[in-house]
Order: C-alpha cells, then sequence, then structure tokens
C-alpha cells in the first residue's frame, strides 16, 4: 500500500470541507472493508485518506413514524443485522444481512460504504431501492435527498460530488398490505459475493387485493442495480398467479445486463434472475395477502 | 508521517507508532511479535488473519492501525489466563481440530466471540458464524465437535 495523509474530522461540514481541500486525491474511509483492499492492490492511491468514523452523527438506527427508518452512514451491517428495532420494521432486512459476506467484515463494513464505493456485487441497495429507500447528502453547500436509486451511476461510480457524504439511508414506512421478499444466489460459497440478488416489492389495494405498486429490483447483474420496470408493469392492477409471476420473471431476465464471470455467465445468471424473481413475487404477495 | 497510537493489546496497554498504511495485522505481528494470525488471502475472505478488536472479529490484513487507537484488541496470544489453555485450545487438541494450524488462531478467536454472544450455540449457529473462516485441512467437523464440547462443559 503506498502511503498516505490521513485525517480524523469530527464534523459532516469539517469532512465536506477537507473533501474540497484535497478535491480528487482523498477518499472517505469508514469500515475499510471495500477501501483497504482496492488500496493495498494499488487501484487506488489517494493521496489522503478522511476517516469519517468520529462523527457521531452519522451513527445509530432510527425510527421516526413520519420519516422512517434512518439509518446512518456508519452503521455496521452486523449492527443491522443485529438490531431489535431493523427486526421489528424490516425484518427482510435483518435476514439478508445473515448472508452478507462473513462475520468479519459485517463487523467493519457499513452502510454508507456499501453504497457509496458503487460496488454492484452488494445486498443492500436491492433492498433499499425496493423500499423506495431514499440518500441523504452532505456537501460544502448543504444537504440534498435523492432516491437511492440514483446514487448508482456505474461501476464503482456513483453520483456523489467529490466533496460529498452520503450521511443516512432513509426508509419510509411500508404503506399498508405490503409485502417483500429477497433473494441472494451464490453459485461457489454461501459466503461469496452474489451472483445476483433479487428483492420485490409488493403493495396492493384494499378490496381486490390487485398490485397497486411492484418494485422488481435486479442486483449483481450490471454495473448498477436495477428496476425491471416492464416487469413492474406488467404486474401493476392485477392479482398475483403463478403465470403472472413466471412471466414478470422472463421480463425481468431481460431487463438486466449481467457479465459472464467467475460467478456464471450471462446466460445462467439471466436464468436464476428469472426464477428468483418468480419466487420472490410469489413470497411478498403472500406477505402482502396475509398484512 | 507516524502516527503514535495507544492501544490494549492482550490486556496490557501499548503506545504505538505506525505509518497511516501499517494494517493491524503488521502492527501486532511486526512490532509486537504476536505472530499467531496468519496472513492469508489479504482480501477478508480467508479468516487467516482474525484479531478480535473490541471483542469483535475483524479481517486484520485489512483494517488500518491507526484506525485501532483507542481500542483493544485480542489475540491468541491472549486468549489463556494464568498460564493455562483457554477451553477452546484445549478442545481443538483433544479433538485433532487442525493439522497444519495456520487457520486456527483465526478459527479459535472467532468461535471465543461467539460463545461471549451465545453461550450456547446451536449447530447452525455455529457454522453461520464461522463460514467465513477456512481449513484447508478439511478439519470442519473435529472444529464443531471442538466447539460443541466447549459448550457442554462450560
Amino acid at each position: 500500500m503506498r502511503n498516505f495523509d490521513y485525517l480524523e474530522p469530527v464534523t459532516v461540514a469539517e469532512a465536506c470541507a477537507l473533501l474540497k481541500q484535497h478535491a480528487g486525491e482523498a477518499k472517505v474511509f469508514a469500515g475499510g472493508s471495500h477501501l483497504t483492499i482496492l488500496m493495498k492492490q494499488g487501484l487506488y492511491q489517494p493521496k489522503t485518506l478522511i476517516n469519517i468514523k468520529k462523527i457521531s452523527q452519522l451513527r445509530g438506527i432510527e425510527y421516526d413514524n413520519a420519516e422512517g427508518l434512518i439509518i446512518g452512514a456508519l452503521v455496521t451491517h452486523r449492527e443491522i443485522e443485529t438490531s431489535a428495532l431493523v427486526r421489528e420494521k424490516f425484518p427482510v432486512l435483518s435476514e439478508a444481512e445473515r448472508e452478507v459476506a462473513n462475520i468479519r467484515v459485517r463487523n467493519m463494513g457499513t452502510v454508507g460504504g456499501n453504497l457509496a464505493s458503487g460496488e454492484p456485487l452488494t445486498d443492500l441497495s436491492q433492498i433499499f431501492i425496493s423500499l423506495d429507500g431514499k440518500a441523504k447528502i452532505s456537501g460544502p453547500g448543504g444537504q440534498r435527498t435523492i432516491p437511492v436509486e440514483e446514487l448508482f451511476v456505474d461501476f464503482y461510480t456513483t453520483s456523489l460530488a467529490e466533496d460529498e457524504i452520503l450521511t443516512h439511508v432513509v426508509l419510509p414506512p411500508l404503506p399498508p398490505r405490503s409485502g417483500i421478499e429477497y433473494i441472494r444466489f451464490s453459485s461457489s460459497s454461501v459466503v461469496d459475493k452474489p451472483s445476483a440478488g433479487v428483492a420485490v416489492r409488493l403493495t396492493l389495494d384494499g378490496g381486490a387485493k390487485t398490485i397497486q405498486a411492484a418494485r422488481i429490483v435486479l442486483g449483481c447483474v450490471g454495473a448498477t442495480p436495477v428496476r425491471a420496470r416492464k416487469a413492474e408493469a406488467l404486474m401493476s392492477g392485477k392479482k398475483l398467479t403463478a403465470e403472472l409471476a413466471e412471466e414478470a420473471g422472463s421480463i425481468a431476465a431481460q431487463e438486466c445486463s449481467p457479465t459472464s464471470d467467475l460467478r456464471g455467465s450471462e446466460q445462467y445468471k439471466r436464468a436464476i434472475v428469472r426464477i428468483l424473481v418468480k419466487r420472490a413475487a410469489v413470497k411478498a404477495y403472500e406477505r402482502a395477502t396475509s398484512t | 508521517m507516524k502516527k503514535s497510537i495507544l492501544i490494549k493489546i492482550n490486556g496490557t496497554e501499548r503506545h504505538a507508532d505506525v505509518e497511516p498504511r501499517t494494517t493491524l495485522l503488521e502492527m501486532v505481528r511486526e512490532q509486537f511479535n504476536l505472530t499467531g494470525a496468519k496472513l492469508g488471502c489479504d482480501i477478508q475472505v480467508c479468516g487467516a488473519c482474525t484479531l478480535l478488536l473490541d471483542g469483535k472479529p475483524v479481517s486484520a490484513c485489512s483494517v488500518l492501525a491507526v484506525d485501532t487507537d483507542g481500542c483493544e484488541v485480542l489475540t491468541i496470544e491472549g486468549l489463556g489466563q494464568n498460564n493455562a489453555l483457554h477451553p477452546l485450545q484445549e478442545a481443538f487438541m483433544e479433538f485433532g481440530a487442525l493439522q497444519c494450524g495456520y487457520c486456527t488462531s483465526g478459527f479459535i478467536l472467532t468461535a471465543k466471540a461467539l460463545l461471549d454472544e451465545v453461550p450456547q450455540p446451536t449447530d447452525e449457529q455455529i457454522r453461520d458464524y464461522l463460514a467465513g473462516n477456512f481449513c484447508r485441512c478439511g478439519c470442519y467437523q473435529e472444529i464443531m465437535q471442538a466447539i460443541r464440547n466447549v459448550t457442554k462443559t462450560s
């Protein structure tokens, strides 16, 4: 690893000012589970590392009845996995986290780093997008809030400016009659990154149990997580049947752009997406109808 | 430029001067001569470098030493007390839960963290918690037996 300067701001404003001052030559550091690997491999050689772990404002998980679940950027995977609040409000996250990497990575890796790294082979982004999650961002000019979906631009590239920091993820309260399911599939060992991860959230209307809103989010099968909007549109206004779930899976499998690699060929991953969408839709519908 | 940090290693407060790029693993091995933890994959996959940082397993190969300022670190050398081995160490020997030993300190420290959290884990909980530690000699069954045995007798 090349050497670097190491700074530890204690406020968001201070961190953003430092990022502005070291524009283009600094990296934001938190858990380090992503960054240290890339630095050891020489892929990143920042002149300055800005460790934001001393910024207490970025810690903690809270629930606000109006805003929803507010997750600080420094919250670790393990904190999400073991949080009673998360388990009560969004058990899908607690379950998903059990399968993220291994216990050591979950102890160090943070939610903020997971998203801001722009790493495409992850789990949380799909779930956040399916829940209409929002990202709170701070920069020298102030704060802004965007849908989590709009964070992702390309492989390892986000819409965060050089002097901005992702501060919180906000998951709005689930509308009534909603059900969600996330399924990840690893083609080698359970602790490997997924070859595909699919989140489906369905919200039904009051009486007829038809689908009012569908979110189908495909992860790890493209440069960024992507919504299968055609499959979502297909489901809208209908009751879920086995045929509809099957058809949605087939359409969704064409709405992603997986690359052939050690975790499977393009064709293989599309086949996995087709099946995962089908299964997740059935489970999400089941949950939505039983609430 | 080197930074001065203060950490508690195996119960004793120690100062260290480290470059920002120095990893926790490099520091404990090279500055404190605690060589039980090994460098394996170097990408947080194999678990050979596992140390307990404030009681939690981490991949010391990918933690910056400067980032551990003020923390407590437990290495395998600090696990036994009063010149006696820890029950997990005894059990690993009794059940032959190692061959080459390269992964052993990582397995034992991870198992210790598990038992601190969940004193009577189910087999599934043990497997989930240890899924990220690899033993290339393939002593997994013996490792399971050793950990089970400690939970029974504790």
